[in-house]
């Protein structure tokens, strides 16, 4: 016994605050706020688009995580005391983004000047293909481009940002998208 | 600066995350979360204010909300056992909230039927007062009122939400708002 809550089912505390609750419940309640961060971003983006149309709620879109981006980036590498201006850098700060349980992604760090991200599991894809209009065309190939490549341009404006593979994917193909993020050397 | 929360100044570590990270480091995270959360809300809420006026931003932000606040009410429920038909459901709720961070409020149980949540500190406000425009009637007494009694009602139908204290304010010294929750079980 730790002395610290799994859950909340018992008495009222009038005192309660997260610190007492244990690491299991602390990490169940990081994964579950990860969602809705998703939730909350899909959740406007539907309903402007629903009254206003795709091209309105794009531009919102767009124009807010172009500069929240920026936000994101300068606190995750404060909190996390990621520095250096190589790719290493880059895949911590996607990492340790406050989206990391929202999506599956691998890592693979071929040397400090080059890496790649493989996402396998990521719900918005897989709600855009559901939802059948190609718009995946503009939120993985154009908006989430940008984003990776800002996050890259804040740790080092020199990283090059390539994808490897985009949606839409072939029956049976269960990575969502590929990205690789390059240091080209100066001959 | 954001504080400190998990050196990750060292080597690229392709298996990073939460479960690393001490439980103070968990903590101090959420505490992040819930700024990251209101940002991004706040966010959605000016661009689209910005492109298509406040008539319409404030419509799609109590869309968004009364969609949002049943997840969120439904993850305290499954992730901490959060469960009953009474005011003590919806105190713990408050406290677990993933905007606990940003709000001071007291808490006062008074019953398991009575409950009355004051809050002292609130950014939102604040940021509005800020404005000036006087957005706070609809932000504060009718989208508060609207997720206050979705709140309510998910625990019990039969409960009451009454705004005790509204914006505005009468100065920096007075609270931001007082609301109470009631079920008279007799009726």
């Amino acid at each position: 016994m730790t002395g610290f809550l799994n859950d909340y089912s018992g008495p009222f505390q009038p005192d309660f605050n997260h610190e007492k609750l244990d690491r299991e419940a602390l990490l169940r309640i990081l994964k579950a706020n990860s969602n809705y961060l998703r939730r909350l971003d899909g959740t406007w983006y539907i309903t402007v688009m629903k009254r206003f149309g795709n091209e309105a709620a794009f531009d919102c879109d767009a124009r807010i995580w172009k500069k929240f981006i920026l936000y994101e980036a300068k606190s995750v590498s404060e909190m996390y005391n990621i520095k250096g201006s190589d790719v290493a850098a880059v895949l911590k700060l996607i990492q340790a983004s406050p989206w990391m349980w929202a999506y599956q992604r691998e890592y693979d760090l071929v040397d400090n000047n080059c890496g790649t991200i493989t996402c396998r599991n990521c719900e918005t894809l897989y709600n855009l293909e559901k939802e059948g209009t190609h718009r995946y065309k503009q939120i993985c190939n154009v908006l989430c481009r940008s984003l990776f490549e800002l996050r890259a341009h804040y740790i080092n404006r020199a990283i090059k940002l390539t994808p490897l593979q985009l949606p839409p994917r072939e029956e049976g193909n269960d990575v969502c998208c590929r990205w690789e993020f390059k240091i080209e050397e100066k001959v | 600066m954001t504080k400190l929360l998990y050196d990750y100044s060292g080597d690229f570590d392709p298996s990073f995350d939460h479960a690393k990270i001490s439980k103070e480091g968990l903590v101090g995270l959420l505490h992040v979360y819930s700024d990251y959360i209101r940002r991004l809300d706040g966010n959605w809420y000016l661009s689209v204010m910005d492109r298509c006026g406040n008539d319409t931003a404030f419509t799609c932000d109590s869309e968004v909300w009364e969609r949002l606040v049943l997840y969120e009410l439904k993850v305290a429920r499954d992730l901490l056992n959060i469960k009953g038909d009474d005011a003590v459901a919806v105190a713990k709720v408050f406290q677990v909230s993933p905007w606990f961070w940003m709000y001071k409020c007291d808490i006062d149980l008074k019953s398991r039927d009575h409950l009355v949540i004051t809050y002292t500190s609130c950014p939102t406000l604040f940021a509005l007062e800020r404005e000036g425009t006087g957005r706070e009637q609809q932000i504060c007494v009718d989208l508060e009122m609207k997720i206050f009694m979705k709140m309510a009602h998910f625990y019990n139908p039969k409960m009451r939400v009454t705004a005790l204290k509204l914006p505005p304010r009468s100065g920096p010294d007075d609270i931001c708002c007082r609301w109470e929750f009631k079920i008279d079980r007799g009726k």
